[in-house]
């Protein structure tokens, strides 16, 4: 095993231990199922010869490519749902926002202002300032 | 000229204390000429809430309505909740958009409300043609922006991001605006070449920028943003 792989061995290793330590007691399922990626990563990353016999026998040239293509496919797609995410929560707040905003609106009333001296609206502090 | 006819501003402000009080001064004083101006204004979640004690005092031909949202949302968002707004009340004879950065004039205002009053839908201001100070830079930009939304849209105007627009309610009701943040311009103007039986128009506005305005207006860098914004919208967006 050289230098690199080593390195990379290390790393797998060290974020499977920072992950069981920082999230103990809650998602084991999901650390559980990061966590046999992960070996499965590390077997490929000692032995890389396997990954390239594996490669072979579907008809691509290096072990690497093996396992670049679909990964690469893989975080392509988780990134556009993440992202399409992300935009449906954005919207999805907007319109929880303009709901609070559009039910505590107020209208500055000529008649009030005129027949009581001062606004309304002003009655109290937190109308004043209409923290919602 | 403006005598019988009822116009509603929808204005967006995010932390615009002194030039909101400015710019809704001006529409005050220009309101008694008219048969009335009502100001849908929407606070984006400023840092410091506008307060009703800030804004001008209602007269018999001004009123402010005035909305918050929670969290700062962006400029489009308040927009969009202006419009809203303004269409659960009953017609006005025109709509005007406007900025609360002082950078419009009122007179304008007045002036694309009466195109609508002469029969248009939409009508956008064009800062090119009126006694506007735009920045070198600020030219430049919105050069290249207005070619891009001349590509996408296919309408042949002059100006592009131009906050100063005015509406007829059908007009109004053909732009549901969902860019929360700078995009909703470009966004507004895919609307109304969509919509096709909108009579759409051009004039000439005053845009008069300084050292406030400036600061707080779009950037360069926000040209990317607002690509971001449109390129998200064209992947997503159609699932509403």
């Amino acid at each position: 095993m050289n230098f690199a792989a080593s390195c990379l061995l290390a790393l797998v290793f060290g974020l499977v231990v920072h992950d069981w330590l920082t999230h103990r007691g809650k998602n084991r399922r999901a650390l559980l199922v990061e966590s046999a990626v992960f070996v499965g990563g590390a077997f490929f990353i000692a032995f890389p010869d396997r990954a390239t016999a594996l490669a072979h026998l579907v008809g691509i040239g290096r072990g690497v490519d093996f396992l670049l293509y679909p990964l690469v496919i893989w975080l392509v797609r988780e990134s556009l749902l993440a992202r399409r995410l992300r935009f449906e929560d954005a919207e999805r707040m907007t319109e929880l926002a303009r709901a609070v905003a559009l039910r505590g609106a107020q209208r500055l009333e000529v008649e009030t202002v005129h027949s009581s001296g001062r606004n309304p609206l002003q009655s109290d502090g937190s109308s004043a300032s209409f923290n919602t | 000229m403006l005598r019988d006819v009822s116009v509603a501003v929808l204005m967006p402000a995010y932390d615009e204390a002194v030039t909101l009080t400015r710019t809704l001064a001006s529409l005050a004083s220009v309101a008694a000429s008219t048969g009335g101006v009502t100001v849908f204004l929407v606070d984006d979640g400023s840092r410091l809430p506008v307060q009703m004690t800030s804004l001008p005092e209602p007269t018999p031909t001004f009123t402010v309505i005035l909305a918050r949202h929670p969290i700062n949302l962006g400029q489009g968002a308040a927009l969009e909740t202006a419009r809203r707004l303004a269409l659960r009340e009953p017609a006005f004879s025109a709509y005007v958009t406007m900025d609360a950065d002082g950078q419009h004039q009122a007179c304008d205002a007045m002036a694309l409300a009466q195109a609508v009053i002469g029969g248009a839908d939409v009508v956008f201001g064009d800062r090119s043609r009126g006694d506007s100070n735009v920045p070198p830079f600020r030219a430049v930009l919105l050069f290249f922006a207005g070619i891009f939304e001349r590509v996408l849209t296919g309408l042949p105007l002059s100006d592009a991001h131009n906050g100063l627009r005015a509406f007829s309610r059908r007009g109004l009701e053909a732009i549901s605006i969902r860019q929360n943040r700078m995009a909703h311009a470009t966004e507004i103007k895919r609307l109304v070449s969509e919509a096709r039986f909108l009579s759409v128009v051009e004039l000439p506005v005053s845009v008069r920028y300084s050292r406030e305005t400036l600061s707080k207006g779009q950037r360069g860098s926000g040209a990317a943003d607002i690509l971001r914004d449109l390129a998200l919208q064209y992947l997503f967006g159609e699932s509403r």
